[in-house]
């Protein structure tokens, strides 16, 4: 790994000899004394570089240094926690730096608003946050979205899987829509809208983090009122990296970090394979008796006539991670970045490899990026292109399936060679013959089951803004994005009776997706007296493409053939095309007095493919405020604790469209087999579709505060928000007996009521000491205040409801029957428990309370930044309980010696009404049957969600610039650990796993598909050239 | 400068707006049919496959199990424990259960929108085969489920939380509803597109009006235990008379055959699942389903004929198996020792009793099955015909049905065991050879007959959860209760042991 990572250090050094440049001219001796602006404390070990090169020193304990230079060069004078000075060498002298304490003013604060247009933050109406590129990347994010969990408030991001491209669920101030149907780009129908430099694309997951220079989050639809239907989740604004007017950079970077399996849910080791308590060699199930330390058979003879044996007896350490390895994230960074008085320009390459926890999962990310502008008298152009090549080859969810399910002795070690044919892994000699494929060896699986893919993503924009007056501009911004994905499935053949056949099989699918975004705006501007007013307009098409092929055979011939022209039967095949069109004009007028108070009037009418024509076109108009009233009231001005005061406020309205394309018919299909040969026949599709549907609206309001405290050493955010959605488009969950499974509507109404906090601020400012924390806060109650056609509750998906008067999505279980003070009822006869015929409802699956803690030291050369993610008041349920109860694995299923046992504080009702506590009374049985029904009953699968990690940790050491300064090539340098998982504290009663690892998309539901999570831990290497 | 940005706006609006009906024009799906671009015979066929394959899968099997045929082996422990530890809510769960309601349904819409659709169009064949499929799927759900939504079931929108009846309410109404759909298809005019259309009985109108007629004399005999139905039976069996066409009779069987092609998910489904996969590799159901002890004991005892060609001997004899959990480690019921069913490749490639080959049709119903119904109807004195006859033409049937040679019927039919005459108790000679008929075929009705009659004896699952306690219907499925609750518990207890459906009180 070194070896390979000095390599390509080696590399980079050619690029670093290229681009250092020197400036030769008279040499002047400079010394001089830095010290704190104000106080006057001498800042010993501030750094003095010479700008432009590597050559500096470091001032000495009395602070003061000297430092050899030519005329005309710049010092660059800098102190951790105080803003650098820079002074031009005209003469040789001895100088006296003052530093000032590096302040963030609030006020200063650039926020990227709806359209990529910047603005001050006093005048933003709506929550905004910034998240700045070192927060981002301080666990050295893959995936930018990661960066950004638990750093603002009100923002929800969990990683939902462990694999080489992990996915992820993000959701702003709540949910708004009960839809869970996906757009053609692919956005969920609660998740916020991505803007990459103005351009609205689908996904950043392939975006490089290091490419961002900034992240500004619009919460919700009032903060992106002109993105409209999109903004109606908030905006994720991203600003990429630009280069500058100064001397050209070279930055470098190379992190490796390893991924470590944790969480797995715990498992009984007592009991080992068998049934009813008897042995059986060829039994994957856990029934069997006690774990004896014997050595005893382990399925049928091998082909050579010998008897395979294991050793009864559950290892020391579990089994099951024999089949999880240390995974491997490698990245490495380059990026070049320089310009000029007319032109600037930004490259970056990156590539990302991952090496997966299950064996042989692999993927790699190799991107480039090209940001440039020139301006060419009044007008500016700019152009970006970002080119991603992204590839992964993993096995599906099949091997940890199996896992959990087998013996607590099963012998992963033995089991990799399963080519050979006296292999107790060769499926032909496998122990268990019968099961579905996912209790195969697990390496068989691994190697045998394969599906790879590859992407390209292009995206790019060109932008030309033209300053027709001084007081007109106009800008068209035309974006690009380009998705083009394929894919190939692969299951070899392995032919063997039963179900130790295996079928071969090969499906290619490929994927072309394309987004043109435009956008035209004219922007006037006018000052009239105290009033400062902005009037603009724009214009917006979309035109969205996608086509999807895939051709396939389940039944073919050759082991490594992978090619539907080797198949016996017929070819499979598919083709989908969608498309989506929409259009829209918006206006936005924005009015300052006197720079304090701020009004803010947009509307917005669209025109949407995806709707009949009567309902096609449709407007909504919102309004927001801001008032800086600190500055507005002599009284308040220059005041050293209140520093920045702000009150806002906005009210909302927005259409919105939650409907993929083609949704208006029922469109039917050909299954069951058919066609045979001429023979078709069509069936409808089992959802009712309606052909009226019309746009839902959310209306929201907004209150909130800024604050900046004691010379703005603090800053306090606060707000109220309402969000209240009606005439949701959705499909609405039906009885099977109106036909249809469910319907397509336009009902049902959730209201969100929000308050959000956030905390920002230095406990400890002293030169070179630098302590900040900060604390973000969202409580969210999100309510389902009306549903379809007077039904009081639907299911969304397995046990999550909506249910009025309840949070959203509220988890419903089976539980069982039990007297007034919570004690289980059994019956009289059996002692076994009985099962209520009502669902038990326990609460929202969504954690309503979402805290952040963050933390940065910095102590010399030293930063610690840490990020702890903090979630309280959910509920969540795990559907692998039942099958670990079926399987014998589970823990509960040992507690009882598998005996016939008393339940514990059970009670008999002995007439209606009247129940008295079971003391003698077992259950019918402790056994297989016994337990399945137990795990059929959900209260046993659900528990409570909350908890509390330490996301990510992230330690490192800046070299000092007196260091470095033997040497001209490298400015800067740092080397660092990173970790990111490191702890976890849960509800004791989830032993499932992580509450943050929820199934695609879904609300509080762990499936039994689900690879448990991984922690990662690893070192980065930073140089500045 | 002004002026040139005036014009510039108008001409992006003006070519913006000049095209933005077409730009819009997007919408029609370019991926499938809607139902005004696909004619009627384009929607039967599929129609038809969906009710046969939900017979001779999901309702044979839950049959299969609870009727006595089934069990599974050793290594088949793991199977269908659902059904053989009689746990009603794992069955009617939303995800793993057995949803024989939420098929049903998803079929009948088929027949309800074509039913819809021929009304508007006149096409009044269509509309007569829809009402009797319709009437045919009321019942069956009834028979698991009892009571349902009839009145306000299949209208989408209009009944979003359809109102439930009573078991014997949609009994009526369904037997009404096969009236009217033989009316129909009489007063039909068949056209070519039907012919091809109807790949159950190719256009014959009168086949149709035999099978509703069928199917009204199964309805009617469920309902032979019921008190104080005697009234209604004979009215509806003068209907059935006075329409003139009779039942289902020998040689007329409602094989259903779309044309089964040698490719995977288009094989004969019912040899695609339990017997061999397109490779020619034996299912996980061949290798782990087995007869019961029972089964064979009952053919053994006739010395049927039938047998031979069902089962394939172990070590000369035919070893079955045990319902519920065998014994573990009792090498007797190992996959090795007992007696897998017999097809083509264990027969010299010569077709068996269930298994014949890949394209064979699926059987919705066999001439078999109508003529024991007509044989108890006869006993019962509700036709007229003698029982004894139906009877013999009924076992012969299922002989030629199961590829045993019509000569052997007449040693078969003189043994005591047998002979219809020297059966103390008529109606029990029936089930009993209809049991023997029915297995593996269309086993739901060998579950009904012995909820009704408790004919022949079938021993309990040994995973039962008391030795007493025999499953006697579904609950409902946990997606009803899940947005229908209310009419769900309105209509009364569900319990799967306890709570049996009208006819079986």
């Amino acid at each position: 790994m070194i070896a390979v990572l000095l390599q390509k250090t080696r590399c980079w050094l050619f690029f670093m000899i290229v681009f250092v440049t020197y400036a030769n001219g008279q040499e002047l001796r400079i010394s001089g004394k830095v010290s704190e602006k104000g106080t006057g404390t001498a800042l010993a070990g501030t750094n003095v570089v010479i700008k432009g090169t590597t050559r500096g020193t470091v001032a000495d304990q009395d602070a003061n240094f000297s430092i050899v230079a030519n005329r005309g060069d710049i010092l660059v004078v800098s102190f951790l926690g105080y803003v650098a000075q820079e002074i031009e060498i005209t003469s040789e002298a001895s100088l006296n730096i003052e530093l000032p304490a590096d302040t963030q003013f609030l006020a200063e604060v650039v926020v990227t608003g709806a359209l990529g247009i910047e603005r001050s933050s006093r005048e933003v109406g709506g929550g905004a946050q910034v998240v700045n590129s070192e927060s981002l990347n301080q666990g050295r994010t893959i995936n930018p979205i990661f960066g950004l969990t638990s750093k603002v408030a009100g923002l929800r991001i969990n990683m939902y899987d462990s694999k080489v491209d992990p996915q992820i669920q993000i959701t702003m101030r709540g949910s708004r829509s009960l839809s869970r149907t996906a757009g053609i780009d692919g956005r969920g129908s609660n998740e916020p809208l991505y803007v990459v430099d103005g351009i609205p694309i689908p996904t950043i997951a392939r975006l490089n983090p290091n490419d961002i220079a900034s992240i500004t989050v619009l919460k919700g639809a009032n903060a992106a009122a002109l993105y409209g239907s999109e903004g109606v989740n908030g905006a994720i604004m991203i600003t990429t990296r630009k280069g500058s007017n100064e001397r050209g950079e070279v930055r470098f970077s190379h992190t490796t970090t390893f991924s470590d399996v944790f969480l797995l849910p715990p498992a009984q080791t007592r009991f080992g394979q068998g049934t009813n308590g008897t042995y059986n060699p060829t039994q994957y199930e856990s029934w069997g008796p006690e774990f004896d330390g014997t050595l005893r058979d382990f399925g049928t003879p091998l082909p050579d006539g010998t008897q395979p044996q294991l050793l009864y007896a559950a290892p020391s350490e579990d089994a099951r991670l024999g089949m999880f390895q240390t995974g491997v994230n490698s990245q490495n960074d380059i990026s070049f970045s320089g310009g000029n008085a007319v032109s600037t320009y930004f490259i970056s390459a990156q590539d990302v490899t991952i090496k997966g926890i299950i064996p042989e999962d692999e993927s790699r990310r190799t991107g480039f990026r090209l940001n440039g502008s020139r301006k060419i008298g009044k007008l500016t152009t700019s152009y970006n292109f970002n080119y991603v090549y992204f590839k992964k080859d993993m096995t599906p969810d099949g091997p940890w399936i199996g896992a959990y399910q087998l013996p607590a002795n099963f012998p992963y070690d033995q089991m990799q060679n399963w080519q050979d044919p006296l292999s107790i892994g060769n499926p032909l000699n496998y122990f268990s013959p019968t099961g579905t494929s996912n209790l195969k060896n697990p390496f068989f699986q691994i190697d045998n089951i394969r599906n790879k893919t590859e992407q390209q993503t292009i995206n790019g924009k060109i932008e030309l803004d033209y300053q027709v007056t001084p007081w007109l501009k106009a800008m068209n911004r035309t974006g690009l994005y380009s998705l083009i994905e394929e894919t190939r499935n692969t299951t070899g053949k392995f032919e063997a009776a039963g179900t130790r056949n295996v079928n071969g099989s090969v499906s290619d699918g490929n994927a072309n997706y394309r987004r043109i975004n435009n956008d035209f705006i004219l922007t006037a501007n006018k000052s009239v007296g105290d009033f400062e007013t902005r009037i603009l307009v724009g214009h917006n098409v979309r035109i969205d493409d996608k086509k999807t092929t895939s051709i396939g055979a389940s039944n073919l011939l050759y082991p490594d053939l992978f090619n539907p022209g080797s198949r016996t039967g017929e070819l499979n095949g598919s083709v989908g095309l969608t498309q989506y069109r929409s259009m829209a004009v918006y206006g936005e007028l924005s009015a300052a007095y006197k720079n304090y108070l701020f009004l803010n009037v947009t509307g917005r009418n669209d025109w949407v493919s995806v709707l009949s024509p009567a309902n096609r076109s449709f407007f909504y108009p919102g309004v927001s405020t801001s008032f800086v009233f600190t500055d507005a009231f002599p009284v308040l001005q220059n005041n050293n604790i209140l520093s920045f005061g702000k009150l806002f406020a906005s009210w909302n309205k927005t259409g919105n469209v939650t409907l993929a394309p083609y949704q208006l018919n029922n469109s039917y299909s050909q299954i069951n087999g058919f066609p045979f040969g001429n023979a078709i026949g069509f069936v409808p599709s089992s959802t009712n579709p309606n052909p009226n549907i019309e746009p839902e609206f959310v209306t929201s309001y907004e209150v909130g505060t800024q604050l900046g405290l004691f010379n703005e050493r603090v800053h306090v955010e606060a707000s109220y928000v309402f969000s209240d959605s009606k005439g949701q488009i959705f499909n609405a969950t039906t009885s099977t007996a109106t036909g249809y499974s469910s319907v397509r509507v336009n009902a049902g109404q959730l209201t969100n009521s929000i308050i959000e906090l956030n905390v920002n601020g230095d406990i400890i400012s002293k030169p070179n000491f630098v302590w900040n924390a900060g604390f973000t806060f969202a409580y969210i109650n999100n309510q389902v205040k009306a549903l379809y056609e007077g039904l009081s509750s639907i299911n969304n998906f397995r046990q999550s409801y909506s249910v009025i008067g309840e949070a959203y999505p509220t988890l419903q279980v089976s539980d069982y029957r039990r007297d007034p003070t919570g004690r289980v009822v059994v019956d009289a006869i059996t002692g076994d428990p009985i099962i209520a015929s009502e669902m038990t409802t326990l609460g929202t699956l969504v954690p309503p309370y979402q805290m952040g803690i963050s933390t940065a030291l910095s102590f010399k050369g030293f930063n610690i930044g840490a990020q702890f993610d903090w979630r309280m008041g959910g509920w969540l349920y795990s559907e692998m309980v039942p099958r670990m109860y079926t399987a014998g694995t589970h823990p509960a299923t040992a507690e009882f010696d598998r005996q016939p046992f008393v339940w514990p504080n059970s009670v008999i009702e002995t007439s209606p009404g009247v129940y008295v506590a079971n003391e003698g009374l077992s259950t019918s049985s402790g056994g297989r049957a016994f337990w399945t029904r137990q795990g059929e009953v959900q209260i046993n699968t659900a528990a409570k969600s909350d908890f509390f990690k330490l996301r990510e940790l992230n330690i490192s050491y800046t070299i000092p610039v007196g260091a470095l300064a033997w040497q001209n090539a490298i400015r800067h340098a740092s080397i660092g650990f990173v970790g990111t998982n490191l702890f976890i504290i849960r509800d004791k009663q989830n032993t499932m796993g992580d509450p943050e690892y929820l199934y695609n998309n879904t609300d509080g539901y762990l499936s039994f598909r689900q690879v448990p999570p991984y922690r990662t831990y690893g070192f980065t290497l930073n140089v500045t050239l | 400068m002004r002026t040139t940005i005036k014009i510039f706006i108008l001409l992006v609006s003006a070519a913006f707006l000049q095209s933005c009906d077409d730009f819009f024009d997007v919408n029609d799906n370019p991926n499938n049919p809607v139902e005004e671009t696909l004619p009627l015979k384009a929607k039967l066929p599929a129609a038809l496959v969906s009710t046969v394959n939900q017979e001779v899968g999901q309702l044979n099997q839950i049959g299969a199990f609870w009727g006595g045929y089934w069990g599974t082996t050793n290594e088949g422990i793991s199977m269908f424990v659902d059904l053989k530890s009689y746990n009603g809510p794992a069955i009617r769960h939303q995800r793993d259960g057995i949803p024989v309601w939420e098929n049903g349904f998803t079929t009948m819409l088929y027949y309800q929108l074509i039913l819809d659709e021929a009304q508007a169009d006149s096409e009044i064949f269509y509309a007569g085969v829809s009402k009797v499929m319709l009437g045919w799927h009321f019942m069956r759900l009834v028979d698991i489920y009892n009571g349902m939504p009839f009145d306000e079931a299949l209208n989408g929108n209009t009944f979003p939380t359809p109102r439930y009846e009573e078991g014997a309410v949609v009994y009526t109404k369904a037997i009404d509803l096969v009236t009217e759909g033989i009316n129909d298809i009489k007063s039909a005019l068949i056209t070519a597109d039907a012919v091809s259309a109807d790949i159950l009985f190719g256009g014959s109108k009168s086949k149709w009006a035999k099978f509703g007629n069928t199917i009204k004399l199964r309805g009617l005999i469920h309902q032979s235990q019921v008190g104080n139905q005697a009234a209604y039976i004979s009215s509806e069996i003068q209907k059935i008379q006075s329409e003139g066409s009779d039942f289902l009779g020998v040689g007329e069987n409602a094989f259903i055959q779309p044309g089964y092609l040698e490719t995977a998910g288009k094989l004969n489904p019912f040899w695609e699942s339990y017997y061999k996969s397109v490779q020619g590799v034996s299912t996980s159901f061949h290798q782990d389903i087995r007869p019961t002890e029972f089964a064979i004991q009952q053919y053994e005892l006739r010395n049927d004929p039938r047998a031979e060609n069902l089962y394939v001997r172990v070590d000369g004899n035919f070893s079955g198996v045990l319902f519920g959990n065998p014994s573990a480690g009792d090498a007797d019921y190992d996959r090795a020792n007992t007696s897998m069913f017999k097809g083509p490749a264990e027969n010299d490639g010569f077709p068996s009793a269930l298994f014949k080959s890949y394209n064979q049709p699926s059987v919705l119903m066999g001439s078999f099955e109508s003529l024991f119904l007509q044989a108890e109807a006869a006993q019962r004195g509700w036709i007229p015909g003698t029982a004894k006859s139906f009877y013999e033409q009924a076992i012969q049937e299922s002989f030629d049905y199961m590829e045993v040679d019509a000569n052997a019927f007449a040693t078969y039919n003189v043994q005591t065991t047998v002979n219809f005459d020297d059966a103390e108790d008529k109606i029990e000679r029936i089930i009993e050879q209809k049991w023997l008929a029915l297995n593996s075929i269309s086993s739901i009705e060998a579950w009904n007959d012995y909820r009704r009659l408790g004919i022949p004896a079938i021993p309990n699952s040994l995973e039962a959860p008391t030795p007493a306690s025999r499953p006697v219907r579904f609950m409902y499925p946990e997606t009803e209760r899940m947005t229908n609750n209310e009419e769900t518990s309105k209509i009364g207890s569900d319990d799967m042991l306890n709570d049996p459906v009208w006819w079986d009180q």
